[in-house]
């Protein structure tokens, strides 16, 4: 508040000369009267502020209506009440109004005064309101970390079985007997949504081979495909436009964040590097293959999850955009954590978390 | 075989098959029809079927309220006054053609909710018979087949599936309770054989975490309590229960190898505790020799130092804290994570053990997540309520994803509900059973002399901020100052909550 303001140049054998006119107001002789905020004064104003609704809701017109004091004018008010509000914003910088005005002093020294005491705390309470805010936010972003800490690791254990069965089926020489006896109607499952996981990809790796980059590039894009059913849906679930996810209660950042789940991580992320992964919904499934991964095998495996022909119903729509969203948040999204790895592909360092650590692990 | 059949549920099938007259069960029609002519009297204390207005049911959307709303009325002793009334007076069976044509009528009308109220009816009825103050195993079987009929776990609506799975537990309780002994049926897996595959189990957990919080809110509530705990320490130690695939721990070493400022990354050891023979369960992801080497993996690949312990139960799944190794220095945390969807089953006695060989060793910290039991205290219709809520709350995200969600129910849920209606039924009814052990573990905790901890407002923030990811259906609700629960609607599901000695 007031007494926080950096003390002006001036100091008291500087204070120019007060009268106290009829009206009870005090003005200052210099050439420019100006008037001095007393404590008494200031009370009445905090009091006629109150009163409005608070300072952001008062206007300097019904504040001097309120306050009913002669010799008021507008311009004081303005000018009064603006420092007002700035007072109640520790952070913001007011400095150069408080040089100004010698007002500001004043206040300064009548550090008991209940109109700062009232200040103080409703400072302290600012504060509080302040810095759970802070705490939310840093919440919000461990959170994201960790789902994404909690995806790699899904990575792990599902590159590691994708393998095993790779191995199986390559033992057993066919895959479609392997299918058989996994109990086809639950890959069906998966085929219904063009593979949501890795694996349906496991028809791939015959026709791809073993080769770890591949297994690693269907392992990832899976991840999604299915429950996008490879339509325009690719709208990183904005939460907040599905009808399922009522009335949108993901705070500030969680839609964004949502929106810049970035491709790299996982190629289902949809895709595009830009924010708006909303438009051109259909190019993304393409194309965002062709982004991540160099090599031509790169569009035959988006050409293998492109089972379905992109849906307009907005019923199926919603209702995979909700699960994107909540699915995003799975993955890794290197843009956003403190990975300034490889953006591209950090799935190719099988998930490594910091900078430049290239073991997979699992 | 003479079988004792009501008047009452000589009408609920006669009621079924005006509904089934498009479909083809003749063969049990005959069967049933030579039923009703049998007429032994009312052996079935309440009246049936045990819905008040058949007018209410027509136009109620939800059947959870419906539930909710019968549950009201009390017990099962409903009044009757729907027009079929007078022939259950008059106790005369073989009124079964003049009732189907009354309802004919009314039946067209409603629908799938009405199907799903009877399908409840039935299953109420089922359940009764076989535990009921009026045992009848024959008449449990009749029920249960009928059901079976009508329902199936891969089609139909949710009430349906769920009905299915119900069905199932209910007939491996009939099957089992034939002398075999109770803990045998609480199994990892339902009666029949659930050789999982693999790949069905890892689809069905992906999906089961992509589609709900479950499994998320308790880990992340555990570990944000665990991470403000040590965070001074140098190092930490945790002990787990259940470890199963190590997921839980990936957020944690992400949490901890990423602290920006202060003391740099403690030393993370976890020992997962071990059952020997079949203790991994059916539905088991990997071996705990499997999980250690991808959490060793994974923490390597993080920069977080680790260690990886294992500490095996005795053969009757007791724990002796003896037999786990300690360090000196560490901040010992104990994890016990119960009852998510995809875990499997674990004894309440070893359960005991644990937690209190736990107290033993003083721990810093002690992380509880388990299931909730309903305002109705954990029966039948409790538990049919929790898992409607469940598969309640996977639809409503994923409405149009019904094979993804049918995998999830058939390889978790179905198990679950086996294995909740086996302890709903078996538990507490062996002489020598602790009832303590049958009641929440908080209390259990609580009376025994575990503290509270308060759960920090980042905890209780991050379980907001989680939910937010998914339908707005979950809420977090604070139960006590040390406990938070997850709950669908008005229903709470899964609580966490946080302990010390």
């Amino acid at each position: 508040m007031f007494q926080h303001k950096k003390p002006s140049t001036m100091n008291s054998h500087d204070r120019p000369m007060c009268v106290q006119g009829d009206s009870g107001l005090v003005l200052t002789t210099d050439p420019k009267p100006r008037l001095r905020w007393t404590v008494e004064l200031h009370e009445r104003f905090v009091d006629a502020v109150t009163q409005l609704g608070g300072p952001d809701k008062a206007t300097p017109k019904t504040i001097m209506r309120v306050m009913g004091v002669k010799g008021l004018t507008l311009y004081h008010l303005k000018s009064h009440l603006q420092k007002f509000r700035l007072g109640k914003q520790p952070h913001k910088e007011f400095n150069d109004h408080s040089i100004k005005d010698a007002s500001s002093l004043e206040l300064q020294r009548n550090t008991a005064s209940s109109s700062n005491i009232m200040a103080r705390s409703m400072n302290e309470m600012q504060m509080e309101v302040q810095r759970r805010l802070h705490e939310q936010l840093e919440v919000q972003r461990h959170l994201q970390l960790r789902i994404e800490a909690q995806g790699k690791y899904m990575q792990s254990i599902l590159e590691k079985a994708c393998q095993t069965l790779a191995g199986e089926s390559m033992a057993s020489g066919s895959y479609k007997a392997n299918i058989g006896s996994q109990g086809l109607p639950d890959m069906g499952v998966m085929k219904d949504f063009g593979s949501p996981l890795n694996f349906p990809s496991f028809q791939d790796l015959n026709i791809f081979g073993g080769d770890q980059l591949d297994l690693q590039h269907n392992m990832e894009r899976p991840q999604l495909d299915g429950f996008m059913q490879n339509n325009d849906n690719i709208c990183l679930g904005k939460k907040r436009t599905s009808p399922y996810s009522g009335s949108g209660k993901s705070p500030l950042i969680w839609s964004d964040d949502l929106r810049l789940q970035d491709l790299g991580t996982t190629p289902s992320c949809l895709g595009p590097q830009d924010h708006d992964p909303f438009k051109s919904a259909d190019q993304i499934q393409i194309s965002r293959p062709s982004m991540d991964r160099s090599g031509a095998d790169i569009d035959s495996i988006s050409d293998i999850y492109e089972t379905k022909p992109p849906l307009q119903g907005g019923g199926d729509s919603m209702g995979e955009k909700k699960f994107e969203a909540s699915v995003k948040l799975e993955k890794p999204s290197p843009r956003r954590a403190p990975l300034p790895t490889d953006r591209m592909n950090p799935m190719i360092n099988a998930g490594a978390m910091p900078q430049g650590r290239n073991s997979p692990f699992g | 075989m003479s079988l004792v059949i009501s008047s009452s549920i000589a009408i609920a099938m006669a009621m079924d098959d005006t509904l089934e007259l498009d479909y083809s069960v003749h063969s049990n029609n005959t069967t049933t029809t030579a039923e009703y002519d049998h007429d032994y009297g009312c052996n079935w204390q309440y009246s049936w079927p045990p819905v008040d207005d058949w007018e209410a049911v027509a136009g109620c959307d939800d059947f959870r309220d419906l539930i909710e709303s019968m549950m009201d009325d009390g017990e099962l002793n409903f009044n009757l006054q729907h027009p079929c009334e007078q022939v259950v007076e008059e106790g005369n069976s073989s009124n079964s053609d003049m009732t189907a044509d009354t309802m004919v009528v009314d039946e067209e009308t409603k629908g799938d909710d009405s199907k799903g109220v009877k399908l409840v009816h039935l299953l109420m009825a089922a359940a009764e018979a076989l535990t009921g103050a009026n045992k009848s195993r024959d008449l449990a079987r009749v029920i249960l087949v009928r059901l079976k009929e009508m329902v199936s776990p891969t089609d139909g609506t949710n009430m349906e599936r769920l009905a299915a799975y119900f069905t199932e537990a209910l007939y491996g309780l009939l099957e089992g309770a034939g002398g075999v002994q109770p803990k045998h049926l609480i199994s990892n897996g339902p009666h029949r054989d659930e050789r999982h595959h693999h790949t069905d189990l890892l689809a069905a957990f992906q999906l089961l975490q992509d589609m709900s919080p479950y499994v998320k809110f308790g880990h992340f509530t555990a570990n944000q309590a665990v991470l403000e705990a040590v965070a001074q320490d140098r190092r930490v130690h945790i002990v787990d229960f259940d470890i199963m695939e190590g997921i839980q721990w990936a957020s944690l070493m992400q949490a901890l190898a990423s602290k920006k400022d202060g003391p740099p990354a403690p030393h993370l050891r976890i020992t997962a505790i071990t059952r020997g023979g079949s203790g991994s369960g059916r539905r088991s992801i990997g071996t705990i020799q499997e999980t250690g080497r991808r959490l060793t993996a994974f923490a390597a690949s993080i920069g977080q130092p680790f260690s990886f312990y294992q500490c095996r139960l005795d053969k009757d799944e007791t724990f002796r804290p003896s037999a786990l190794k300690l360090v000196r220095g560490e901040a010992l945390v104990v994890n016990c994570i119960l009852h998510l969807p995809h875990f499997n089953h674990r004894a309440p006695q070893s359960v005991a053990s644990f937690l209190s060989g736990a107290k033993t060793l003083n721990p810093r910290i002690v992380t509880l997540v388990e299931e909730e039991v309903g305002p109705i205290g954990g029966g039948f219709m409790d538990t049919l309520h929790h898992y409607s809520a469940v598969f309640d709350s996977l639809e409503a995200d994923f409405p149009m994803h019904s094979r993804a969600r049918a995998l999830v129910e058939r390889v978790f849920l179905g198990p679950r509900i086996s294995t909740s209606l086996a302890r709903v039924y078996l538990a507490g009814g062996r002489d020598g059973d602790d009832e303590s052990l049958n009641g929440p573990w908080g209390e259990w905790l609580a009376a025994g002399g575990f503290r509270p901890i308060p759960i920090s407002f980042a905890n209780h923030c991050q379980a907001k901020l989680l939910l937010g990811l998914f339908n707005d259906g979950y809420r977090v609700e604070e139960l006590a100052n040390n406990k938070i629960a997850l709950g669908w609607k008005s229903r709470r599901l899964l609580s966490a909550s946080v302990w010390s000695t």
